[in-house]
């Protein structure tokens, strides 16, 4: 074997490594990104009941109630597409019930309201982590030597997921 | 809620032994996270391994570098290295929390050998440099792996999304508020004082932007005097502030917490004439929470900490006029030092350690979900499974 034989092997050698390498980053996006959902997902559950309880309880009216339980019932049933819309609704939907009620509440609905403000601090935070996951996985999948080589398998793309953190 | 002891990992890049706000704010939430139960092992370069607390593991000595306009004391190499593989091999850690990763030091090499929940910490704000563009690919993979990443400042975040293009979420430093919050009057420190506290030999502290403006505030209040605390060579400073200023000073040198919550109490203001390299102000803070009145330069961090202006007054950055005149408006109208010094201390409460982390520990949750226990990476390398090895 000469010497041109042997770089050319070393450098498919590299390239080949390279490649695996690019792989495994994209494998463990990837999986962030599941992880990441599966979190996101779980605390908007949670939100979703707690709205249901609140809409039950003595804070809302009977009006708002009905606006709620309907937003909360939404928010649970939405398909993937349309999860973010259902879920910025009911952010809407408690938001106004939170800026309008007034009065003294009893213990059980304090709890409530802080377990409802304390969820609302980790989804913030829950969504910026998928966010920054989906950002990264979508960027690092358009890069030609990804696309050409078809690292990315089967995997779908993930979506990006549209949430106004702002509505909290 | 089910309690869950966690076993969490957190690497120090800067040397132990030197006083810092990085090496600080990893001893209080390491005490912290201890106090809660959790088993915590800090990973951190040491020139001195005696008296080190018990949760600090020494990585090796630093080496003294020049970074980002300080002398930063940090280790690297590939001895380093492989303590650093060891300690995460042998720790079974839950969690491995890094601190700025970004700076070459044992934060990245860990960032580079693990795999996991990994969650990452930025303090530093920094303008964007040309050397980023070069290094960038370098960092990316690495910075990559991060599950969550945490800034501590707007500042520093916006220094994250401009360098690496990631975003994080904020998370400000902890301070023992309520500690400070009690502090006592000491007579000596009243009247018509300017307090300072920090390294003021350093030229971003500031410190001459003060010494220029001095002269137009004694000729408005002529008893005024300079309260300076901190490490640091007091004669070498004096030599260069002018002749008929130099009675004005008084330096305390290093004091104590308790002595800090007593200095910020009775002093008539609390100046930060910090020129720049600043990305949270964790002194400003703990000024506001001990209950003095704050005048600090406009630059990014200040001017977030305190809202714009609504928990102290600004003033534009190195200029002295601008500081002479902002200071001799607080120190004569008490309706508005005082408006000051109590909002600020209510508002300084939300950077309380308890707060803080809380939150830091909520992020720590979310890192945690479904990525079973911190492993090396090498072990998870495709290749290597299929070698079966």
């Amino acid at each position: 074997m000469n010497f041109t034989s042997l770089s050319i092997l070393f450098v498919v050698a590299i390239f080949a490594w390279y490649l695996s390498f690019l792989a495994t980053r994209l494998d463990r996006l990837h999986h962030r990104v599941e992880t990441s959902w599966a979190n996101l997902d779980g605390l908007l559950q949670r939100r979703a009941a707690i709205a249901i309880e609140i809409a039950r309880s003595e804070i809302a009216d009977p009006a708002s109630s009905l606006l709620l339980t309907f937003a909360a019932h939404q928010a649970r049933e939405a398909s993937v597409k349309d999860r973010s819309q259902a879920e910025t609704g009911l952010s809407g939907a408690l938001g106004i019930l939170l800026e309008t009620s007034v009065g003294d509440h009893g213990a059980i609905e304090k709890d409530l309201l802080r377990e409802l403000s304390e969820l609302n601090e980790k989804i913030k935070v829950a969504i910026s982590l998928h966010v920054e996951s989906v950002n990264r996985t979508q960027m690092i999948r358009s890069r030609w030597l990804i696309r050409t080589f078809r690292l990315a398998g089967r995997a779908p793309l993930p979506v990006t997921y549209e949430f106004e953190a702002d509505v909290l | 809620m089910t309690f869950e002891r966690k076993r969490i990992g957190i690497v120090c890049p800067y040397g132990w032994d030197t006083p810092g706000g990085v090496q600080a704010h990893i001893a209080d939430l390491a005490t912290y996270l201890i106090s809660q139960g959790h088993f915590v092992s800090v990973l951190a370069p040491t020139s001195d391994e005696d008296g080190l607390p018990d949760y600090v593991v020494s990585a090796g000595k630093p080496i003294a570098i020049p970074y980002n306009g300080a002398v930063a004391r940090i280790l690297f190499g590939p001895i380093a290295f492989a303590r650093v593989r060891q300690w995460i091999a042998q720790g079974e850690f839950d969690l491995l929390h890094l601190h700025e990763p970004a700076i070459p030091s044992i934060s990245l090499l860990a960032c580079f050998a693990a795999e996991g929940p990994l969650v990452g910490t930025f303090h530093a704000s920094a303008k964007k440099q040309k050397a980023i563009f070069a290094i960038g690919p370098i960092l990316e993979p690495v910075i990559e792996k991060l599950t969550a990443r945490i800034a501590v400042s707007e500042a520093a975040r916006s220094t994250l999304t401009e360098h690496l293009e990631t975003d994080a979420v904020v998370v400000p430093n902890g301070i023992y508020a309520r500690r400070l919050a009690s502090g006592a009057i000491n007579p000596q420190w009243t009247g018509n004082t300017i307090g300072f506290i920090g390294r003021f030999a350093e030229p971003r502290k500031g410190l001459n932007v003060l010494v220029q403006a001095l002269p137009s505030i004694i000729a408005e209040i002529p008893d005024v005097g300079v309260l300076v605390a901190g490490p640091g060579d007091a004669d070498e400073f004096l030599e260069t502030v002018p002749q008929n200023l130099r009675n004005r000073f008084t330096f305390l040198g290093r004091i104590t917490e308790k002595e800090k919550a007593d200095f910020l109490h009775s002093i008539g203001l609390y100046v930060a004439p910090n020129t720049g390299g600043e990305s949270f102000g964790i002194i400003l803070a703990e000024a506001l929470a001990g209950g003095a009145a704050v005048v600090a330069s406009d630059i990014p961090a200040f001017k977030a900490l305190l809202g714009e202006g609504r928990y102290g007054s600004l003033f534009t950055s190195e200029d002295s006029q601008s500081l002479a005149s902002s200071i001799v408006t607080i120190l004569r109208d008490s309706q508005l030092r005082e408006k000051f010094r109590s909002e600020g201390k209510v508002y300084a409460q939300s950077f309380d350690w308890d707060v803080v982390a809380e939150r830091i520990y909520d992020v720590y949750e979310m890192a945690m979900v479904g990525l079973g226990k911190v492993t090396l990476s090498s072990e998870n390398r495709g290749w290597n499974k299929f070698l079966g090895k």
